[in-house]
């Protein structure tokens, strides 16, 4: 192996690190907005088999399909070619971010749900005699609960979406994939390009992993330090 | 009989059933200021239903519930949102002291205790916190402020759950059995503190089983049966010459397995 033109190439790759970074944190940020939305939706009968649809449908399909409707067959619509939103929609970027934050939205819903089904009853009786309204029990009882049960799944899913996001690369995107791709078809020296590329999403996971331990740790404290009664 | 400009909390003609099975069928009952009102009677008898049914954690189907200036005749198993604000300040004048504690896990013991007076009052902070120690040193668990209730007994979780049921100033504070889920050697501890405020003056509803407890520290004895009341009043009254047949066999029962046990 050329250690020389892996550290070359190694550099290249980096250059789509923050579109990378930028289409992984915006996905996981919309896809957890969307995801809370998705849960206070189930609360009523009707909201609640619409969030079961969305979510069968969007885990039940591809990623991959996916990013194709969305970025070739939107355009096939002329009331979205002539709408608001066709400056955005007929970008590669903005297709592949919508598609992967409603994507994730679909899994973090689930996440969050069953987060919130683990909160003690008893903690939200709790809430409600002390006269706490609705609002102040979600956001200080139900939901404190629930995002810490579901952190181990969510960190998960975290790990999964960095990964997804290397599929816009086949929509013309030059995220680390979509560089490491191009320069495979320039050098035809698919195997150092490809390790250094890994090595870079390996990284990344990494730290997440490291991270999620540590808010763990934080959020949760009792159930990792021992104490005498 | 009672006082009725010192009633703090009034309910009648109170209904509940959970499907076919009617839990509570028409209950009558007044707290004035500074009693000590201990409902008794076998599992099942509508006591655990008709304490929650107070401050609306079951909706009765009917019969009105009064706390201060505040009632509600919620009809139908539902509230309006009108009822829900009334609840709500219904509430905030009430302690609940549940069976299993439910104190909240993601918080330590001083959190606890500060979390109605800080996000349900709007308290200052540093106010919330002092009185919350005072309120710790009194049930003797000061030393425990930054302990997470997953690391005490259960005894000590509900003198926790007392010190926060005090917090939010109630005129009335409400027992659901405190003593059931205990082990037998961290009963004396909790009962010694609700004794404590007892002799406070606080008013205090006690659905209870320790019938011991019952009888030393109530200004009222009151037994349920089956969804009706069938026996009110003082403990002498109660314990010493129950009226209904009913009562005399399930205080035989008790007083016979206590001496056994």
């Amino acid at each position: 192996m050329d250690l020389s033109f892996i550290g070359t190439m190694f550099l290249r790759i980096l250059g789509g690190l923050p579109l990378t970074l930028n289409l992984w944190g915006l996905s996981l940020l919309g896809g957890a907005i969307l995801a809370l939305g998705l849960n206070l939706l189930r609360t009523t009968r009707v909201g609640d088999k619409v969030a079961s649809a969305y979510v069968f449908v969007f885990r039940g399909t591809p990623l991959l399909i996916q990013i194709f409707m969305i970025y070739f067959g939107l355009a096939g619509f002329g009331f979205i070619r002539h709408s608001v939103l066709w400056p955005f929609l007929r970008e590669p970027y903005w297709c592949g971010l919508l598609a992967l934050v409603l994507n994730d939205a679909a899994y973090t819903s689930e996440i969050l749900r069953g987060g919130l089904r683990a909160v003690p009853r008893g903690a939200v009786e709790a809430g409600r005699v002390s006269g706490m309204s609705r609002f102040t029990i979600l956001r200080r009882i139900t939901l404190p609960l629930a995002i810490r049960q579901a952190l181990p799944a969510y960190s998960s899913e975290v790990i999964s979406m960095l990964k997804a996001t290397a599929l816009v690369s086949t929509i013309t995107l030059m995220d680390m994939t979509g560089i490491a791709r191009a320069a495979i078809s320039e050098t035809w020296r698919a195997v150092e390009i490809l390790l250094s590329a890994a090595a870079i999403y390996l990284a990344l996971s990494l730290i997440v992993t490291q991270l999620s331990v540590w808010i763990e740790r934080r959020l949760s404290p009792w159930q990792f330090q021992r104490t005498n009664r | 009989m009672t006082d009725t400009s010192k009633t703090v909390l009034s309910i009648a003609g109170l209904r509940k059933s959970f499907g076919a099975n009617e839990v509570l069928r028409g209950i009558d009952l007044a707290a004035s200021d500074g009693d000590v009102i201990s409902m008794i009677g076998a599992s099942g008898s509508g006591k655990s239903t008709l304490l929650r049914c107070i401050p609306m954690l079951e909706i009765p189907d009917a019969g009105t519930v009064g706390v201060g200036e505040d009632r509600v005749s919620p009809r139908g198993g539902r509230l309006t949102r009108a009822e829900e604000a009334t609840v709500r300040r219904m509430r905030c004048q009430l302690g609940f002291v549940f069976q299993n504690f439910n104190l909240w896990p993601h918080r330590t013991v001083l959190e606890n205790v500060i979390e109605a007076p800080l996000f349900v009052q709007g308290r200052a902070r540093s106010e919330a916190v002092d009185e919350a120690m005072a309120l710790l040193d009194k049930v003797g668990l000061a030393a425990k402020r930054d302990a997470y209730p997953a690391h005490l007994s259960g005894g000590q979780q509900q003198r926790v759950a007392i010190a926060r049921a005090l917090a939010q100033h109630p005129r009335a504070i409400l027992f659901d059995e405190p003593t059931s889920a205990l082990d037998p050697e961290l009963v004396g501890e909790v009962l010694k503190v609700i004794r404590s405020l007892a002799e406070e003056g606080r008013t205090m509803l006690i659905v209870t089983h320790e019938m011991g407890f019952a009888r030393e520290v109530s200004s009222r004895v009151v037994f349920l049966h089956q969804g009706h009341i069938e026996e009110d009043g003082t403990p002498a009254e109660v314990f010493g010459a129950p009226k209904s047949e009913r009562a005399r066999a399930f205080l035989a029962s008790h007083f016979d397995r206590n001496r056994q046990g």
